[in-house]
Formats: C-alpha cells, structure tokens, sequence
C-alpha cells in the first residue's frame, strides 16, 4: 500500500496556513484603469469616425464650431448612457429590460402629473413652481423607477415569467399607462383632457441650457456603476448571477435580491433620464418620449461588450459604446444634412451588427468560420450589395447608388472567391 | 462472422482482419499535442476498449476516426481501405457511428424523429411519412430488445432511454463499427447492465465496438482488447485475459496508484449533526415521497458515506440539508444540538455547512470568473478594504485554498474553464473551505475525474477530515465509498436500507441494500 505519491507528502505539510501568493504565478495582469483590447478599438473608432466626419462634412461643422459639435454629442450620449448603464447591470445579471424607452416616458409623466396636481396654476400659465415642488416630482419620478423594477423582479422571480416577457409587457403596458395618467389627470385638474404636459420650470430650463448637468451626473453614475460592478460583493455577485444562476444559489447568493437591485438599478436610470428628456423638451409627451430608445440602450451595452448571455460586460465598455453609436448617428447627420433622423434606426442597426462582426474577426481571419459560406453566403451577397446600393442611392442619388452597389456586389463576390479558395487549399 | 454488407464498402472484397487501423495518428491544436503518433489497431467484431485519464487523447482520436477532426498526420484505414474524412457524413457513410458522452439528442421531438434527424424518409408527397419512421424505429428498439416508444418526446425518456436512442440511430445507419464515449457515466447499475446485453448483442450481429469509460469493472467484463493511452501517446494494447484493472490504472496514470484506505486511524470528535425521522413528500410521483423517515447521526471527524442508486435521493438528501431543495421535509435536523431549517442555501453557509454540488458544470463553475474568482466567491466579504473589494486582498484570500487543495494552475488569473476536471472541483473545495464549514456535504465529488486526481481529492477530503470537518459523500462508485468512508449508509428508493460501519461493508452488501425494496 503506497500512498499516492506527491499529493500525499504536499498534504502533510498542510494546517498551518503559511504566507500568501507564492502559490501560483500571476498571469497577466491589467491596471484597474486599463482598457480591454476590445475598448481601445472602440476608442480607435470614435477617434476615426470624428475625424472622417469633420473632413466629408462639406460645412466642415466639426472644425468651425467644434464647442457646439461637442456639446451636442455630449448631451445625447449623456442622455443615453445614463440608461444604457442600467441596461448594462441588468444584462450582465443575465437579464434583459425591454421597458426603459417606457419607462422614460412614465417617469416624465409622473414628474410632470406630480407637479402638475401640486402647483396647477403654475405650470398652466409657465410659471415657475418652486424647488420643493420641483423636488417633489424629481423623487415620484425615481419613486416609480423603484416601483417598476420591483414589478419585474416580481413577474420573473415569483410569476416566473422570463425576462423578455415581462419586460416586453411593460415596454406596452408602461407607455399606454403613462398616456392614460397624462390624460386623466390633465382631464381632473385643468378640466381638457392633454397627452402632454409643459414643464417651464427654471430648474428644468436650466438643466437644459447646461450641457454640463447631464454630462456630470453621466458621469458620476458612470463612476458608480463601475465601483459597483468591479470593487463590490454586491457587483461581483450581479456577474456570478449572470455568470451561472443555479450556481450562485448554490454558492449561497441570494439571486432574487441580486436580481431585483439590477431591475431596479435599470428602470430607476432609465427613470432619472426621463427626468432629462423632460428638461430637454420642456415637456413630458408620453406618446413619443423615449420611444424605441430601450433598443438604443441595449445596443450601447452591446457595442461595448456586454454578452446577452449574461455574465460579461463593463462600464467603460458600454460608454464607450454610447459615445460610438451618439458620434456615427451625428456623423450622419452632419453629412445627410436634412432628414437625418430616419436613418438613425439604420445606423444604430448597422454599427451593432459591424461592432459584434468586428469583435469575431480574429476567428474569421484565422480562417475557422467563413462570413459568406454555402448557399446562404451566395444569396446574401446580393442581399448587401442592393442594401448598400439602395442606401447610396437614397443619399447620393441614382448614379451613386448603382456604382455603389455594383462596388459592393464585386468586392463581397471577391471575399466569397477568397474565402473558398482558402478552405479548399 | 455475420458481416453486415454496410453503406458503401463492399464487404466481400475486403480481406483485412481490422475493421479500423489508424497509424502514426498526429493532431495538434494550438499550444498542445493531442495525439502523438499514436496508433490503434481494432479487430472485426471485437469490442475495444480505450482507457486513459482525462486529456489522454480517447476523445480526440475518436473524433478523428468519425470524422470531426482531420489528423495532421498519419493514416486512417477503414476495412482495409485507405480513407480519409472531411466531415462526420462521411465516416457515417464508411459505416462509423459514434454515440458521444453528452447526448446529442433534441428533447422536443419524439424519438423517432430524433433517430431519423437530418435523414427523415418522406412519402409521396413530399411530406414527412412519420408511420414509417415509427416502425421502422419500433423495430430497432426490439432488435435491441428494450422497450422505449417511438412516440415519447425525447425529453422526458431517462438519461439510460437516450441513450438507446442514440444506439438506435447508430444501428439505422447501418453503422458496422459503433464508438461509445463513456456511455455509462450518468447511467444507473440496472440500466449499465442493460446496456452492457445490448452491446454484446450488437457484438453477436457482427458489429465492432470501440468502448471509451474510466470504469475498470465494466471494461474487463465487456472487452476483448484494451488500449491505454496517456498524455496523447499510445501505451500498450494487450489482450484483456492478460492484465488486470490495476496494472492498466497503473498504465493510465503512468505510476502504481494502489487502493488506499484512508478511514480507521481517524479520531472521531463530538456530535455534528443529528438527522431525524427526515421525510420529503413527492406529491405528483406514485411513490409519495423522495425521502422517508431517514435518521442518522455525523460526528466531526467523520466521513460518511451515502450510497444508492440514481434517483434513491441521495442528492436530495444534501439538498435538504443545505436548504437547497424543497422545504416541505418533516422530521427535524439538529446542528450541534440545535434544531435547523435552512430554507436558503445561504442560511446554510452562515451556519457552516457546505456543499459540494454533483454537476460541477452545471451547478459549480462560473464560466466568466478567472480562478481567484471562483475560489473567493463565498468568501468575498473578507476581501473588502475600506469596504470595496481589493483585488490584492481576493489573490491572498483564494491563493490559500489554492494552494491548500493542491489546484495546478497556471496562476489566480486563469479562467476556471482551462483547468482539469480535477482542478476545477478542488478550487470548488476550497471555495467552500473560506466559509470554514464544520459539515462538507459532498455530492459525487469525483465524477468525470480522471483516475489520478480521484486519489489526490480522496487524500484532500481525508484530511480535511482529519482537521475536524464532519463529511457526508455521496458516489456513484462504491470503491470510492469504501476507500474513503467511516460508515455508509445505504439508500433505497427514498428510504435507509442499511447502515454499516466501515469493516462490515462490502460491494455486494451495499449493492443487495441498494437493491432492496
């Protein structure tokens, strides 16, 4: 009977707990502030993006009034990076808020009503209504992201439903809910039913001619959300829970409360951005505010790395992905000039889909996986030239269109012939 | 021999006495060499069996002999024919199917739909024609003599019904070599015995068997020939009659790894853990109930053992435990002598009870955590400084551990997913050991781990049993329970059959209380 050997002699020496960190080699290691690769690529294409947009741009608006171009981006990715952290928590912990364009227009409709029962008089004739009233509102706005988030956690931890569906109900439910709010209570206080409400208060104006109030509190959420996700237990369960939910049960982690913390954390930024676009507009219109936007936010955390399996993203990664996708839509507009906002849906399309291409392009290089394989890869080549060509068309005119798409059927046919002739070899 | 005429090989014009010869078999994948010159010559209608730990290379070359991998280098004969594969159809066509460790089977569909996957018959029309597919699958399943319906949707058949599924679909190819990879691993005793008559019966129709498993009791009563590979390279192949389960444990892990007991020279402490007259109901099962009236007793120092079929609940007894399962038990526990109710795992840990689950995969790993990750999960809080979490302060928390369960790693950063087997379910040890448990619930902790680092987590388990921990393993291996535990009980159906101290057990006493009822 001999002892197993090496494990044996290495477990005699065992019970007397001997100094730290000789027990195995570091691997790399990277500062707390570095970037994943993945991030300085983005960083590489907002830089690109930025500049191709001052140089196509014939008004050249970039270079001649640079402080406006910033301001603008700035604002925008203000706006849509406040909730698209909230998606990027809700995500990683494996889930998915379908709501937050909703729940923005919920959220400015409850600041709005709020205000609106408690200073009627004011608000109808512009008037300013007063901090605390103001404050009143502000926290009813944040009080119904609670709410909201607590709902969801409760249709998917005790109704069971999953994720998509429950959100997708209140993404219906919460916009229809906020109109019928709007109505009702215009319709009891001033007497005529409205769907929107005019917020004139000189907080709210002034929260619009600053730049710098969306900007910070982007930023400071930005800092939390980072210090919550990576420095914190609470955080580094949010990624067990996204990472392996049995698993995290098992490891003695409390998942129902891990997850109704991220539902909240998302409606609750999403309902601090409503509070914005309120500013922005001076105005709470549930028809139209935050409509589609929880796409937006989705695609934001996307872009920056996040996996909708859950378990992996970060907070640079998902500001970064907001600043890309705020920086291409302005792009666009720089360039189309009039009308640019149809194709804001296109572009944040596309960008999601080159972005996620773009982070496999080490396998497709390495030649495992084919972009145009089979029958598929055939028929979709014509598929993308006539996209791009219809695009080209669209916004270059006829002749542009039909060199484009041509362009495009010839460069894709060119990657089908390469790509064969690699696999076969 | 009864040689089936098979695809598109013409079985009369081949005179080679070996369904498959692959010689001088090289693959590489990036960083590692898989297999090594390796060759393995496998007789007409024999069964083969290939043994080797984990990572030895079995898989690999199994795939490349169906076809899921092209070698780098070396030849690949297939009745006597220079073949070579560049897809699964192929070696499908050549006659070769391989029936692989994690099913591959759609749960919603019926089975006949999953035997025909991918070659569905269709009628006249065009349409599906699902009559013919079900008797032609019916009659399969008698030719295997085992009665699984056509008609059942896949998901709700038992792990040991998939399986014939996939057997199913192998003889429906008309496959003349069958590969198994590990076939018996999640299976229970009644239904490995089943399995092992359908193989000799495929045997008996002339089939070629090539049979991969760790478990060396099952090899030596089904195979003709074994062959041992180690660290992807080709060890011996010798006739079965003339060798013996250790001398081939002993090829497997390249040095004599002799049966040691461990029990006995332990001192038991006080009283633990006091189970009593614990009862789970089973409200939508004919039996009623999961757990009936099971009492027993845990000292610190103690290991013990819980032995059963699948499905006596032995899981299910941890699960209660640990709060981890239902909480509709009756009976009562008592935790040094004071009456518990986890109803939440977590309620458990600050009690200081830990579990090891049984589906490491499933139920253990976080795939996105790197080692240190892993290791400190439980344990988090004391890696907080000025109450947020210091990664310095995580490295010296889990390193302990690390080190202390012997994990090879190639350091605190790797992702948990690169380790062993072995590796993976020590850093889950010692995640555990950083809440400082008094009781280890271990739920099969050794399953799927290759022959070597079983003895090294039996020594790890030993002494942590040494330091005071109070232990209940259970295993679907009874050697295991014998190597390792003071006393065992023995679980039937729900219910306690026996209880035997370490000296009165013997497989086949525990196997006739298993049995019972």
């Amino acid at each position: 009977m001999t002892p197993p050997n090496d494990a044996h002699s290495r477990r005699s020496s065992e019970g007397s707990p001997a100094p730290q960190g000789n027990a195995a080699p570091r691997l790399r290691r990277t500062a707390w502030w570095g970037l994943r690769p993945a991030e300085w690529a983005l960083v590489a294409a907002i830089v690109v993006a930025v500049l191709l947009t001052g140089i196509v741009d014939s008004n050249h608006s970039y270079f001649r009034l640079p402080w406006q171009s910033l301001t603008d981006i700035l604002r925008n990715t203000a706006l849509l990076g406040i909730f698209a952290l909230g998606a990027t928590v809700v995500i990683i912990a494996g889930g998915i808020d379908l709501s937050s364009g909703s729940m923005i227009a919920l959220s400015g409709t409850i600041a709005a009503t709020t205000m609106l029962a408690l200073a009627p008089k004011e608000i109808m004739a512009f008037k300013p209504v007063g901090p605390a009233v103001v404050g009143v509102g502000v926290l009813a706005a944040l009080l119904t992201g609670f709410l909201v988030g607590t709902l969801h956690t409760w249709l998917i931890t005790a109704v069971r439903l999953p994720p998509f569906i429950a959100t997708l109900a209140t993404l219906v439910g919460l916009r229809s809910f906020a109109r019928a709010l709007c109505e009702s209570c215009t319709l009891g206080v001033v007497g005529t039913k409205s769907a929107q409400i005019n917020v004139s208060d000189p907080i709210f104006k002034a929260i619009r001619d600053n730049v710098w109030i969306p900007v910070a509190v982007f930023a400071l959420l930005a800092v939390f959300t980072w210090l919550l996700l990576t420095r914190t237990v609470l955080g580094r369960h949010i990624h067990a829970l996204g990472g392996n939910e049995q698993a995290a049960r098992l490891a003695g982690i409390r998942t129902e409360n891990v997850k109704w913390f991220a539902y909240c954390f998302g409606a609750m930024t999403a309902a601090l951005a409503g509070l914005f676009y309120v500013a922005n507009e001076s105005v709470a219109a549930p028809v139209n505010q935050g409509r589609g936007h929880e796409l937006n936010a989705i695609a934001a955390a996307v872009v920056g790395g996040c996996s909708l399996s859950g378990g992996v993203g970060t907070v640079p990664g998902t500001v970064l992905g907001a600043i890309f996708l705020r920086v291409v839509i302005d792009a666009v507009s720089k360039i189309i000039k009039t009308g640019a906002d149809v194709y804001e849906g296109l572009i944040v399309g596309v960008v999601v889909v080159i972005a996620v291409t773009f982070s496999q392009l080490g396998a497709l290089a390495k030649g495992g996986t084919r972009l145009l394989p089979g029958a598929i890869g055939l028929c979709a080549i014509p598929t993308l030239a006539l996209l791009t060509g219809a695009l080209a068309a669209m916004t270059a005119g006829r002749n542009g269109g039909i060199a484009t798409g041509i362009g495009a059927l010839f460069l894709l046919g060119l990657l089908r012939v390469w790509e064969s002739r690699r696999s076969t070899t | 021999m009864s040689q089936r005429t098979s695809g598109c090989i013409p079985s009369d014009m081949t005179t080679s006495p070996f369904a498959v010869r692959m010689l001088g078999i090289t693959k590489r994948f990036p960083g590692v060499v898989a297999l090594d010159d390796v060759s393995l010559e496998v007789r007409r209608g024999e069964i083969h069996a290939i043994c080797g730990e984990n990572g030895a290379g079995k898989s690999t070359l199994m795939k490349i002999l169906s076809g899921v991998y092209q070698p780098d280098a070396g030849v690949l004969e297939v009745d006597g024919r220079d073949t070579r594969f560049t897809g699964t159809r192929d070696a499908e066509r050549a006659g070769i199917a391989i029936i692989h460790q994690e099913l591959a089977l759609v749960e919603d569909l019926p089975v006949a739909a999953n035997v025909f996957l991918g070659r569905e018959r269709r009628g006249p029309l065009g349409l599906l024609d699902d009559s013919s597919m079900t008797e032609e699958c019916s009659s399969l399943f008698s030719q295997l003599d085992c009665a699984v319906d056509p008609g059942d949707r896949t998901g709700n058949l038992r792990v040991g019904d998939q399986q014939l599924v996939e057997i199913a679909k192998a003889l429906s190819l008309d496959a003349s070599i069958v590969v198994m990879d590990e076939p018996t691993s999640a299976l229970t005793e009644v239904e490995s015995t089943r399995l092992e008559r359908t193989i000799q019966r495929l045997v008996a129709q002339g089939k070629t068997i090539l049979y991969i498993s760790h478990k060396m009791d099952e090899v030596f009563r089904l195979a003709d020939r074994i062959t041992v590979l180690r660290d992807g390279r080709h060890v011996k192949t010798v006739d079965t009659t003339a060798t013996s389960p250790r001398e081939i444990t002993g090829w497997m892990v390249g040095r004599d790894i002799a049966g040691h007991d461990f029990h006995g020279s332990r001192p038991r402490g006080d009283k633990l853990l006091e189970v009593r007259r614990l009862s789970l109901p089973w409200p939508e099962h004919p039996r009623g109930y999961r757990l009936k009236e099971i009492s027993f007793d845990l000292h610190a120092g103690e290991i013990v053992g819980i032995a059963g079929l699948m499905g006596a609940g032995r899981t299910e007894l941890l699960e209660v435990l640990f709060g981890a399962g239902d909480d509709t038990w009756t009976g009562s526990i008592e935790l040094r002598g004071r009456p518990v109710r986890f109803r939440h795992p977590r309620e458990a840990c600050e009690a200081r009870v830990a579990m090891v689950t049984e589906d490491r995969k499933r139920l253990g790993l976080f795939p996105d955590l790197d080692v240190a990750g892993n290791v400190s999960l439980c344990a988090l809080r004391e890696a907080l400084r000025n109450g947020l979490l210091s990664r310095t302060a995580e490295e010296q928390l889990a390193a302990g551990p690390v080190r202390d369960t012997g994990v090879k790693t190639p350091g605190l950063h790797a992702t948990i997913t690169g380790l062993s087997g072995g590796n993976q379910q020590k850093c889950i040890i010692g995640r555990w050991l950083l809440t400082k448990p008094e009781v280890l619930l271990l739920d099969d902790p050794t399953r799927g781990i290759d022959v070597g680092a079983k003895a090294e987590l039996y020594t790890l388990i030993d002494g942590l049993c040494r330091q005071g921990l109070g232990v209940i393993l259970t295993s679907s291996e009874l050697p295991e329970l014998l190597t390792l535990a003071d006393r065992i009980l023995v679980l039937a159906e729900g219910r306690l059959t026996a209880e035997f101290p370490r000296a009165e057990a013997t497989e086949a006493r525990i196997m006739e209380a298993a049995t019972a009822g």
